[in-house]
């Protein structure tokens, strides 16, 4: 039964990724500007150039022999070059990717060590003073634009006390040899002997982005959690629970944490699309060098084969992680099984 | 959960006016509400209203700090920008841009929602569960990303971002209309009109839309904050509305430059677009709280 499930997953999935790489196909056709430069990347193509390469992408032919060279091209990695630095689009894509993912982890992190217990303390509190000093600061943060935010933390934290440094990821005073692309783990593996100032610094620089980027996933997943557990301590089984003489903390262990944080698993999944948007901005404004903030200067630099590779991996990342936590999902959750 | 609902009054009130009741009985959201509609009223009539033109530039009052501080103007009560444009009218301006066109942005994504929800929602079988799973996977691609890709193709400009909005909130409309019209035809006085003989398209009209509205007011002030939002980023991202254009987002951007000499150029757009989120999101928290009161009750 399971596997059943898991291949009817694994069939929506691919016909996703088809519906994405037709997506990512047209928009060589959709962006403005000359549809074999889209294609490739290159441009001043000489005439006799043109010549090779419409033959290469198949462009005199059928659409769906063009998708069909298109998609070849893709999974060989032989990917569009970008239009600004002349590089397949893929290792750019790769050599920025870390960064983002590294942000994105640690804030999904905070906003889960932070949001869980602060929504479960909402919730046991319902109506109290904490509750609403929690729900209050939810809400705040809940509605505050991120980039504004991160601005009035610069202003304090940077520009007037000084504290903390405004934008990268590491002060150009250290060099530390790439091996994932993730600074943290890259610093603690290297042999240099600042090995400890530069991991302080990464640190401090790590600091503002990653409180930023929390800030609105906390609050969702406080929010979250808070209604999650409301319904949950409503059921009957919690009333039968006590009435057979469970403390308070014992039926909030045994019967309400297990029922309530379960819907939170799935909330993961989904707030990783959030945590991406909100990454972008987060990037630009801390000059943080990831998918982000390369994106959108390749907006700035009207440069197509990035947008159009951009796009298809951010989707992807995005899609394959929603996909993950929901038959993550319907393993811990019976409720959710309907095979 | 009660199974009987008992009246003893002799006149019962009618689920809208509970609604109402339950809902003003909520200060923050009551207060929520008070700012919406004053926000509202200034989209409409800041042509009216602003004291300045807020796009004419005066270089004798160049960055004039707001009128609380010793140096400032009684005439520019917030202060001037970085051109000597008033920054109060620029701000009243402002309201027509991010609030306003999101509103309609909303506005006009929930409609084609309804539509397609509707159509979704009363058909059966593989079709709809094709279209299901899809429209679950939409839900998942990043707005920004889509504004991104839009904006790539049309080319920068306000307009362009709020069709790019429109779309990114679509698939979510169609979904929660979707969800809530095959609620409500599991429900038994459904199958009572249907067995009266109703058609589908009278028990769309006259059954489910006049139950499921509560829903589509919740799901347009959700939607509402995430366009607010949206516009504003964009606009900061220099993606959406463009440099002298007074949009809260744009700016801020356009102030950058000045955030050491004139921290309140930054501040205040920001704040208005804080305070215009904080407003949508508390009378949607009150709404969903009233409707969950009504229930109990």
């Amino acid at each position: 039964m399971m596997f059943h499930y898991l291949l009817r997953r694994m069939f929506l999935l691919s016909f996703v990724f088809v519906a994405l790489t037709v997506f990512a196909f047209s928009l060589g056709y959709l962006f403005p500007g000359d549809v074999l430069g889209n294609f490739t990347g290159l441009r001043n193509i000489s005439p006799a150039e043109e010549i090779v390469l419409r033959q290469q992408l198949g462009l005199d032919e059928s659409y769906w022999q063009q998708y069909i060279y298109f998609n070849q091209r893709i999974i060989d990695g032989n990917w569009a070059l970008s239009f600004s630095s002349q590089q397949n689009v893929l290792d750019e894509i790769i050599n920025v990717m870390p960064a983002t993912l590294e942000l994105a982890s640690y804030a999904l992190l905070i906003s889960l060590v932070v949001g869980i217990p602060l929504g479960i303390v909402a919730a046991v509190r319902k109506d109290k003073w904490l509750d609403k000093l929690i729900s209050g600061f939810a809400l705040v943060g809940y509605s505050i634009p991120i980039f504004w935010w991160a601005l009035l933390l610069i202003m304090v934290f940077s520009l007037t006390l000084g504290w903390l440094p405004t934008s990268g990821r590491l002060s150009v005073l250290y060099e530390i040899p790439t091996f994932s692309g993730f600074m943290l783990p890259d610093i603690l593996l290297s042999n240099v002997p600042y090995s400890e100032e530069a991991l302080f610094d990464a640190i401090r620089h790590l600091l503002l982005p990653s409180l930023v980027l929390a800030t609105y996933p906390t609050t969702v997943m406080i929010r979250f959690t808070r209604e999650s557990m409301l319904d949950v301590l409503e059921q009957n089984y919690i009333k039968t629970a006590r009435a057979k003489g469970l403390t308070r903390l014992q039926v909030l262990y045994t019967h309400g944490l297990r029922n309530a944080l379960l819907p939170v698993t799935r909330q993961v999944g989904l707030q990783f699309s959030t945590l991406i948007t909100l990454a972008m901005i987060t990037e630009v404004i801390f000059s943080w060098p990831g998918i982000g903030r390369w994106l959108i200067d390749s907006i700035y630099q009207r440069n197509f084969p990035a947008i159009q590779g951009g796009v298809l991996v951010v989707s992807s990342l995005v899609i394959a992680v929603n996909m993950f936590t929901e038959i993550l999902h319907t393993l811990l959750n019976p409720l959710a099984r309907k095979f | 959960m009660k199974k009987l609902r008992l009246y003893y009054e002799e006149h019962n009130k009618g689920p809208f006016k509970l609604l109402w009741k339950h809902f003003s009985q909520q200060h923050f959201a009551f207060f929520g509400f008070i700012m919406l509609l004053l926000l509202l009223s200034l989209a409409v009539l800041t042509p009216f209203l602003t004291p300045h033109d807020p796009y004419l530039q005066n270089s004798q009052l160049l960055l004039v700090p707001p009128s609380w501080q010793n140096s400032g103007l009684v005439s520019y009560p917030l202060g001037t920008d970085d051109l000597g444009r008033d920054l109060m009218s620029r701000l009243m301006a402002g309201a027509s841009y991010t609030f306003g066109l999101a509103v309609l942005a909303v506005l006009g994504s929930l409609l084609v929602g309804v539509i397609l929800g509707a159509l979704s929602g009363m058909s059966k079988g593989v079709k709809s569960s094709v279209f299901n799973h899809l429209l679950d996977l939409a839900l998942t691609i990043p707005s920004l990303l889509l504004a991104i890709v839009i904006v790539a193709v049309l080319g920068p400009g306000l307009m362009n971002t709020i069709w790019a909005i429109m779309l990114a909130l679509l698939p979510q409309f169609v979904h929660g209309v979707r969800n809530a019209i095959q609620q409500q035809l599991k429900q038994d006085y459904v199958t009572a009109y249907r067995l009266d003989g109703a058609s589908q398209r009278q028990l769309l009209l006259f059954v489910i839309f006049p139950n499921i509205w509560e829903q589509l007011v919740l799901m347009f002030t959700m939607a509402l904050s995430t366009a607010v939002l949206d516009i504003a980023a964009l606009g900061f991202l220099s993606i959406g509305a463009q440099s002298p254009t007074a949009e809260w987002g744009s700016m801020i951007a356009d102030s950058l430059d000045s955030i050491y000499l004139a921290p309140w150029t930054v501040a205040l757009p920001g704040l208005m677009i804080f305070i215009t989120v904080l407003a949508v999101n508390l009378v949607g928290d009150g709404i969903r709280v009233a409707m969950k009161k009504r229930r109990e009750n």
